[in-house]
């Protein structure tokens, strides 16, 4: 009896698991890996970069006024399967992170999709030029930030350590990772005031 | 099906230290975002010393009479059975569902959330039922191989935090009386495992009273352990977000490789399926002739269907996994009933008197 139970279960499982019914082709699932923040014509300008094997990276623009904004539009307006559980960087320009960093970070900490420990730095317009250009800016750019970090632990580099410190009440301020295209994309510290970030 | 060979007691109090442990990693809304790691040790050493409270009244007859407590009430008190079991069949149903409805949530909102988490309790259940009708015996020798693996998983999730950790906050000793009393009443939780033992404890030899007092010390070095890393490697973060364990096995990370949610996934599963195992065990004892496969699978449809109630509404959801409504469920089946037994039974607590 135990036998027939166990292979009857065993065939149901197998025929549950086959992943036939709602599978979404990997080509056609939109997987973003980096999304960039910076000022734009209309506003501020969330832009999201896809996954894809090619040199020069695909991006789409959307004009929002928070990352949740962004994310919705995006899902309903541009990227019909859109996917950010592999978002590994998040690049905010020098111009913009006072407007947003406080409020894209505590949006983020609410979602379970996204990894605590993907990356944010700030970085200047001309950066986010050659990540526009070359898929491969972004790899290095990560690989200094994991140097940084081993170097520096101090500095935070991801949304955990960064919603963890403007959480604290009281205290100087932290340091973020700062990228340069003057200083050929190296990375450095930024000391930044929490209470220069308004909620 | 089950077979009578008596096991070691260390092994049945290996496999309950794993099921206590289980508590923490489904632990998700019940612990205050604002006190610090001091109050959550003082928390949990209350909670485990209540917990070890509510291990007295099952130590007591196991040790004396060598029985459990269904087997004895069985020998000596025939007519009152039918009581006893209807009263333990519908704690253990009870429970089982407090923890199956965490997991199937936590499985459908942070791996698959298109699955319907009556399909993952029905796979799951399924797979228990077999467990439970193979015995305790089975059960328990799984538990060694789940201890090995869960001390992995372990060690790479708090190493792989290490490089997190800030000692900015946390450390102060901060919280309210109620915060403590909620605090402290989470972690009686695993009291349960008092019950398991009241019921199981027949099939084990060279019982020693220290086996329970080390279960419950390694049950509470492990959520001290967990606790540590929740304050200090994810802070503020881990209230913002639902099962923090699971929210620190994602931290992890060794150089560029990182997230081990596999692995956390790994253990939630096998926890869960050892706890369920073990209830459907002790339910089937409850109503008789233990290891019963229709006794099991009656009980395993009753669970199900009960889940599948809380899936859908709301009220019954939030009355099954109530902390309050549990410990006090598990206080009146491992303190009040067998205390009530032994005393206006009047029961001879003798080796000779109950023909042990």
């Amino acid at each position: 009896m135990i036998k027939k139970l166990s292979a009857l279960s065993l065939i149901l499982i197998t025929l549950a698991l086959v992943g036939c019914k709602d599978s979404r082709r990997i080509e056609n699932a939109a997987v973003i890996e980096n999304v960039s923040v910076d000022r734009g014509g209309e506003g501020i300008l969330y832009t999201f970069y896809l996954l894809g094997s090619g040199d020069k990276p695909r991006a789409v623009s959307v004009p929002a006024a928070s990352f949740e904004e962004a994310c919705a539009l995006a899902e309903e307006a541009y990227i019909p399967n859109l996917s950010l559980a592999k978002l590994e960087l998040l690049m905010l320009s020098e111009d913009v992170y006072r407007e947003v960093m406080r409020t894209d970070v505590e949006y983020i900490s609410t979602q379970s999709s996204f990894s605590p420990i993907a990356y944010v730095t700030l970085c200047d317009r001309e950066t986010i030029r050659s990540v526009e250009k070359d898929s491969e800016v972004q790899r290095l750019i990560e690989r200094q930030l994991v140097l940084l970090k081993k170097n520096n632990p101090s500095v935070c580099v991801d949304y955990l350590s960064i919603f963890n410190n403007l959480e604290r009440k009281g205290e100087e301020g932290f340091y973020v990772a700062q990228i340069s295209s003057k200083k050929e994309l190296k990375v450095s510290e930024m000391h930044i005031y929490s209470k220069n970030i308004p909620k | 099906m089950q077979t009578k060979v008596a096991f070691s007691a260390k092994r049945l109090l290996l496999t309950l230290l794993l099921c206590s442990c289980s508590v923490i990693l489904l632990q998700s809304f019940d612990l205050s975002p604002r006190a610090g790691f001091l109050f959550h040790l003082i928390c949990i050493a209350v909670g485990l010393a209540v917990s070890f409270l509510f291990f007295i009244p099952s130590v007591v007859i196991r040790v004396r009479t060598g029985f459990d407590f269904p087997t004895l009430v069985h020998r000596e008190s025939p007519r009152l059975s039918p009581f006893i079991a209807v009263f333990y069949g519908a704690y253990f149903v009870y429970t089982a569902v407090f923890f199956l409805l965490p997991y199937t949530d936590m499985f459908c909102k942070k791996y698959f959330p298109e699955t319907s988490p009556c399909f993952v309790a029905a796979l799951l259940l399924i797979s228990c039922v077999y467990a439970a009708a193979k015995g305790t015996n089975v059960i328990t020798r799984f538990g060694i191989f789940l201890f090995v693996f869960a001390l992995i998983a372990n060690v790479l999730m708090m190493g792989g935090s290490v490089s997190s950790l800030s000692f900015g906050s946390g450390v102060v000793l901060n919280g309210t009386a109620d915060e403590l009393f909620r605090g402290a009443l989470y972690f009686v939780t695993p009291a349960f495992i008092a019950v398991i033992f009241g019921f199981l404890s027949g099939f084990t030899k060279n019982f020693r009273l220290r086996q329970v007092v080390l279960t419950l010390i390694l049950t509470g070095v492990k959520y001290a352990a967990i606790m540590f890393f929740v304050c200090f490697a994810l802070g503020a973060y881990a209230y913002r977000q639902e099962y923090q364990t699971f929210v620190l096995s994602r931290v992890a990370h060794f150089g560029i490789y990182s997230g081990i949610e596999s692995v956390y996934l790994a253990l939630t599963t096998m926890s869960v399926f050892l706890i369920v195992s073990l209830f459907l065990c002790c339910v089937g004892k409850s109503v008789g002739q233990s290891g019963v496969l229709k006794h099991i699978i009656c009980f395993a449809a009753v669970i199900f269907t009960l889940h599948t109630c809380a899936v859908y509404l709301r009220p019954v959801s939030e009355l099954l996994t109530d902390t309050a409504v549990m410990v006090g469920f598990t206080f009146i089946a491992a303190v009040v009933v067998p205390c009530a037994y032994l005393i206006f039974g009047r029961v001879r607590l003798d080796k000779k008197a109950v023909g042990a």
